[in-house]
């Protein structure tokens, strides 16, 4: 008698429609270099050895933690590789090698790999990170201080900074376009709005992030500038303004959307976008921090599983049927 | 099948209309064994009715014990010469029948059903139709809990892919209405829907049943939204608490029924759509019983080590072991998977992408429930992630970015439950 075929027996369904991890991580970290070129071209060599390092070190914390956890290597999922990445972007070009290594290890290993890895963590990885040295070695992230070797052709001071400090007549200088352009100082990856843009867009009509949150975050924070700006327009910088300066649209397109530290229904996805916005615009004019959305993000990750329960209703059967 | 470029633009399955130039069923010549799985162990008690080297007879109803519920209906004459025990979904303990075919004494016809369908009633359904083509199921008007109020002719197709049903809407409407016709004698209900896609309206009518038609997107025909959706305002009109019941049957069901009436024969051929590795489709006729392998012989479809064959639709069938698996009286459809077309599933957490969740047609928060299915948390699964109202349609798991087997996991925890109960109430 022949040998029986073995078949693969497995449960339904038996089609997928292709969607992987990997797929949505690569995707976002390709589009996350339309921001991050331009800054490696404006500043050079230091800016791609942090990005680099930060690539590198966040993967390695990841295998450091698949083998003494004894699960299975993940690196491959380009999740270690985007947080690296997104950790990356905030940092000015001159950032020391070991305030790097620390902010990877706060990355992957307190922000991500002991909630069990991808899926686990409440928090933005990077956020958490970022967080955690601002307020420890906060020196190191003042713009003002880290990129002074640098010559530019715009005003080389953190627009935020003068914001705060003297007001909206300080920050006339500024043209939008040329904020756009990425004509501002910032993080590697946050300054070149623009680029942030189009990844941005790509990423919403991909499907990869959720535009819902983007969006929300988007009108909250300038509905929010506005009001002020309306209040006080000397004090209070305008919207536009606001979204395109400091980490706010870097914020709202990548940190935000994060999916485990997010809501997945309509109604919590708005809510999240629109407090997150409201709470970056009010550290920035009445906190005492010059860049509120790390901090708004971090909040808004905290009330996340709460806001998340307001779902639609389960569809129970109404009638019965036989 | 693949997810669109846009993500907005959310994966729409469409349930496969029947096109005008779709050939006629292909029959399949009448096999040399017969196999009939019952679901009724085998080892039960001791007084079997059955023993190797029976002789069944045509429309003979096989059961393995004398009290056991379900039978099937022998479908050639012949002797039976095995009986053995199969194991199920879920390590359900069935047995397994195996009659080798007398192509001599093919007339041979057990006359028990032509005596008692001269008197149509649900007892005589009951007993002798569930086994049909199409696999009609009675029970319902048996149950004392429930109060049917209308019966529900499903002129649509439970899966994707699969044209069965629709073929018979198609191309025989006139034995529908017989059937209909008998199913409102023998049952006293009155509303008959017939529900069918958009493209089969106009022949539907001629069943002189109230028609209705199915959304075509993917899963509009299943019997619970049909309910929900197409005859919500009917069914709260005829009754004040809502709490009204309705009963499913196939189009194939209530053909065959009809045909049963009318001629005292069972008919015992069941339609299938067969779908070949690189997607042709085709309908084939065969004997109920049939094993997969004359079918696939017949049209020279080779299957190696690693493929899968699918009895039911991509979304929600069972893939079988064995290419002896024999055509069974609600095999519908026939898949085959070639090992290379098989997608992956991973055991990778949820990372709470949301898409099963938007995707859900009841709105069940998938993204909490399957976080407690893979811990094994089933009843705090069932009191506060809605378990229960799952309609099993399979998109969850069709969305899943981290290839969790959600459908697998939902079906585990029903079944447990089940078994949880089942042990309670024993206790």
């Amino acid at each position: 008698m022949p040998e029986p075929i073995k078949l693969t027996v497995s449960h339904a369904s038996f089609w997928h429609n292709g969607s992987r991890i990997s797929l949505k991580n690569y995707n976002i970290l390709l589009v996350t270099l339309l921001a991050v070129i331009p800054g490696l071209l404006r500043y050079g060599i230091p800016a791609l050895s942090v990005v680099t390092l930060s690539i590198a070190s966040a993967m390695i914390w990841e295998l450091i933690m698949n083998f003494l956890t004894r699960r299975p290597v993940s690196i491959g999922d380009g999740n270690a590789a985007l947080m690296g990445m997104l950790f990356a972007m905030m940092l000015p070009a001159i950032t020391p090698w070991w305030v790097i290594l620390v902010g990877t290890f706060f990355t992957i290993v307190i922000g991500k790999q002991i909630y069990g890895g991808i899926g686990g963590n409440p928090f933005q990885p990077a956020v958490l990170a970022m967080a955690v040295l601002m307020l420890s070695w906060g020196g190191y992230f003042d713009f003002n201080e880290a990129l002074v070797s640098y010559q530019f052709d715009f005003n080389p001071v953190y627009p935020l900074v003068l914001a705060k400090s003297f007001g909206t007549g300080a920050v006339e200088g500024f043209n939008s376009v040329d904020l756009l352009l990425g004509r501002q100082v910032g993080g590697i990856g946050t300054s070149c709005v623009l680029g942030l843009i189009i990844g941005g867009a790509y990423l919403m009509l991909r499907g990869y992030i959720r535009w819902e949150i983007s969006i929300s975050f988007i009108v909250g924070m300038f509905v929010t500038a506005f009001c002020f700006h309306q209040a006080n327009p000397e004090v209070y910088a305008s919207g536009s303004f606001h979204l395109l300066t400091g980490y706010s649209l870097f914020g709202a397109f990548y940190l935000a959307t994060e999916d485990s530290s997010s809501p997945v229904n309509f109604i919590p996805m708005l809510i999240y976008g629109v407090l997150g916005g409201f709470l970056t615009v009010l550290i920035r004019n009445i906190g005492t921090h010059i860049d509120g959305v790390i901090f708004a993000i971090l909040v808004i990750n905290i009330i996340n599983p709460l806001i998340d329960k307001i779902r639609p209703r389960t569809l129970r059967k109404g009638v019965n049927y036989a | 099948m693949k997810r669109s470029f846009f993500g907005f633009i959310k994966p729409k399955l469409t349930y496969e209309p029947i096109t005008d130039t779709q050939a006629e069923p292909v029959y399949i010549q009448a096999p040399q064994k017969i196999r009939f799985l019952l679901d009724t162990p085998v080892d039960r008690s001791g007084d079997l009715k059955l023993s190797v080297g029976d002789q069944v007879k045509n429309g003979q109803r096989i059961q393995v014990t004398a009290d056991a519920k379900d039978y099937a209906l022998a479908s050639k004459v012949g002797k039976i010469t095995d009986i053995s025990p199969f194991i199920g979904m879920m390590q359900a303990k069935m047995t397994a029948v195996t009659v080798a075919v007398d192509a001599e004494a093919n007339k041979a016809v057990d006359d028990e059903f032509k005596e008692q369908s001269q008197t149509p009633s649900l007892e005589v359904a009951q007993r002798f139709l569930h086994a049909l083509p199409g696999k009609p199921d009675f029970s319902p008007f048996f149950d004392s809990d429930k109060q049917i109020k209308a019966i529900v002719v499903l002129g649509v197709d439970r899966d994707l892919l699969s044209i069965t049903n629709q073929f018979f809407v198609k191309t025989g409407i006139e034995s529908i209405k017989t059937g209909i016709d008998i199913l409102r004698k023998i049952t006293g209900i009155h509303n008959v829907v017939l529900a069918v896609p958009e493209s089969l309206v106009q022949v539907a009518g001629a069943s002189e049943a109230g028609v209705k038609t199915v959304d075509s997107e993917y899963p509009a025909a299943h019997p619970q939204l049909i309910v929900r959706h197409v005859l919500a305002d009917e069914i709260k009109a005829g009754d004040a608490d809502g709490n009204a019941d309705v009963a499913f049957f196939s189009a194939e069901a209530v053909s065959a029924m009809g045909a049963a009436f009318n001629t005292g024969q069972l008919p015992m051929n069941k339609l299938i759509t067969l779908i070949s590795k690189n997607g042709n489709k085709r309908l084939v006729c065969a004997t109920i019983g049939t094993p997969l392998r004359d079918i696939l012989n017949r049209f020279n479809e080779t299957v190696q080590d690693g493929d899968r064959v699918i009895f039911g639709g991509p979304m929600t069938g069972v893939s079988v072991y064995t290419l002896d698996h024999p055509v069974q009286p609600d095999t519908d459809t026939i898949m085959i998977q070639d090992r290379t077309q098989i997608p992956e599933r991973l055991d990778v957490a949820c990372i709470n992408c949301g898409e099963c969740v938007r995707i859900c047609p009841v709105n069940i928060p998938v993204n909490v429930l399957v976080r407690l299915l893979e811990a094994e948390h089933y009843e705090e699964a069932e009191a506060n992630a809605e378990l229960g109202a799952c309609i099993e349609c399979g998109l969850c798991e069709f969305v899943c970015e981290s290839r969790i087997p959600i459908f697998q996991h939902i079906k585990l925890a029903k079944h447990s439950l089940e078994v949880m109960k089942a042990e309670e109430s024993n206790a």
